[in-house]
């Protein structure tokens, strides 16, 4: 897309606001699926951290409490084993809990904070709840593909999936999710009022999955990625912590 | 362009942290939360406004500093505020998923102001530092009180609309117009 003045000028601004904080949660979240497709969103964006980081220093330190820190070495590899002065942890409980604390805290956190937003889709209310606002490219190709890009909040999108109407498929390619040890992560879709249905596992490698029939038509759609038993969920239903969840928006 | 490399002391150690935690190493982690947990708290609090779920989006930030460590690239600017950007970006999401609008506190954008423009910091921050200061002084004390309380305490358009009886389309369109003087005046001293 060859953007003029007026679309960089847009561009920039959004990249602005983005920092600034003032998106609501859809602009955000699109903006943060524009910055992973367009290196010139990424550049607008770094121009606009360093311009206003600055103002970071006008806010004063506070300590956190002394308990933040086993928590979070908790969460390590090491489940904090190594930490000078640390309680003992049992090291297989250690090595079996590895990231699963770290997801579930992260759920049980997103939870409180989204539990007032979370109307939508029950699934919601446990997730990562992502709105992509679309579409963000101009003309729909061909063949009504979607593309949901999945994040657990931070930086680094968690799974790309792209669903293909036409094909019937869903390849999903993961980037930065990770599945607790010895649990496995699936990744369910939700039609419209609908119950998720299961579409498979997530591995370590790009997968190509089969959309659901009734899932024709992408667009409205949820795909969110919960934590189950190894092999998925035995009841056909998610039955572990949902981790992320992300909306099918037209590519 | 700005000399980035006169005080690069912290930088350097912070920089070698990050490539020491994108190794897997633990210390090098606590090393950088001992380093900076109290500044990034500081950042999320103010936004987060609740010092339970702060604590809970810190926690999480330096989980993601494990996991992202190797993205950082020392080319695209000094680690803090990278740190910073993260820790942000995550204290705002959250606010930002919430329905609810939460009271902002009752900090004004001039206590801000002066602790930005109080005396402190490296060589190189102080001069990105001024050059800012320079800038926003330029401005309109309200519209420069809009964009300080929303990059410092998280205030969304709507907030701030309320704040100042405007509506929030006014209010984008003084952040746009805002933010684009600034960028203006920063890049071209105009």
């Amino acid at each position: 897309m060859s953007g003029g003045r007026d679309d960089e000028g847009l561009r920039d601004l959004r990249a602005a606001e983005y920092v600034l904080g003032t998106l609501d949660a859809g602009e955000r979240a699109a903006f943060e699926l524009e910055r992973t497709l367009d290196p010139a969103t990424e550049a607008a964006l770094r121009g606009w951290e360093r311009r206003l980081s600055p103002l970071a220093r006008a806010v004063p330190a506070v300590r956190p409490g002394p308990a933040l820190w086993g928590r979070i070495a908790a969460a390590l590899p090491s489940g904090g084993a190594g930490r000078e002065g640390a309680p003992q942890h049992d090291a297989r409980l250690a090595a079996a809990g590895e990231s699963l604390r770290a997801l579930t805290r992260q759920v049980r956190f997103w939870r409180r904070a989204t539990a007032a937003a979370a109307g939508a889709a029950g699934l919601a209310a446990a997730g990562l709840a992502l709105v992509l606002a679309g579409p963000l490219r101009p003309v729909p190709p061909p063949g009504g593909r979607s593309v949901a890009v999945v994040t657990s909040g931070g930086d680094l999108p968690a799974l790309i999936v792209s669903v293909d109407a036409a094909s019937g498929t869903v390849r999903v390619r993961p980037l930065a999710a990770r599945a607790p040890a010895g649990r496995s992560l699936e990744l369910w879709y939700i039609g419209a009022g609908a119950a998720p249905r299961p579409l498979g596992l997530v591995g370590t490698e790009p997968a190509r999955l089969a959309l659901p029939s009734e899932a024709g038509s992408a667009a409205g759609g949820t795909l969110a990625v919960s934590v189950e038993p190894p092999g998925g969920s035995p009841t056909g239903q998610p039955t572990g912590p949902v981790v992320y969840t992300g909306k099918l928006i037209p590519e | 362009m700005l000399p980035r490399d006169i005080d690069g002391g912290e930088d350097a150690v912070l920089a070698g942290l990050l490539e020491r935690i994108a190794g897997r190493d633990e210390a090098a982690l606590k090393a950088l939360y001992d380093r900076t947990a109290a500044k990034l708290l500081g950042l999320i609090l103010r936004i987060q406004r609740d010092r339970s779920l702060a604590e809970d989006v810190l926690q999480d930030v330096f989980l993601r500093i494990w996991h992202a460590a190797g993205s950082y690239a020392p080319a695209a600017g000094a680690p803090l505020p990278w740190l910073c950007a993260i820790a942000r970006n995550r204290a705002i999401d959250g606010v930002r998923r919430r329905s609810e609008v939460a009271m902002p506190s009752g900090e004004a954008g001039e206590a801000y102001w002066e602790r930005l423009s109080a005396p402190g910091g490296g060589e190189d921050a102080i001069l990105d530092r001024d050059a800012l200061v320079a800038c926003l002084s330029r401005l309109d004390p309200t519209q420069r009180d809009c964009v300080v309380l929303a990059y410092c305490e998280g205030w969304s358009r709507e907030e701030l609309a309320v704040r100042y009886g405007r509506p929030v389309n006014t209010v984008k369109t003084w952040l746009h117009r805002t933010l684009a003087s600034l960028k203006s005046c920063l890049e071209t001293g105009a």
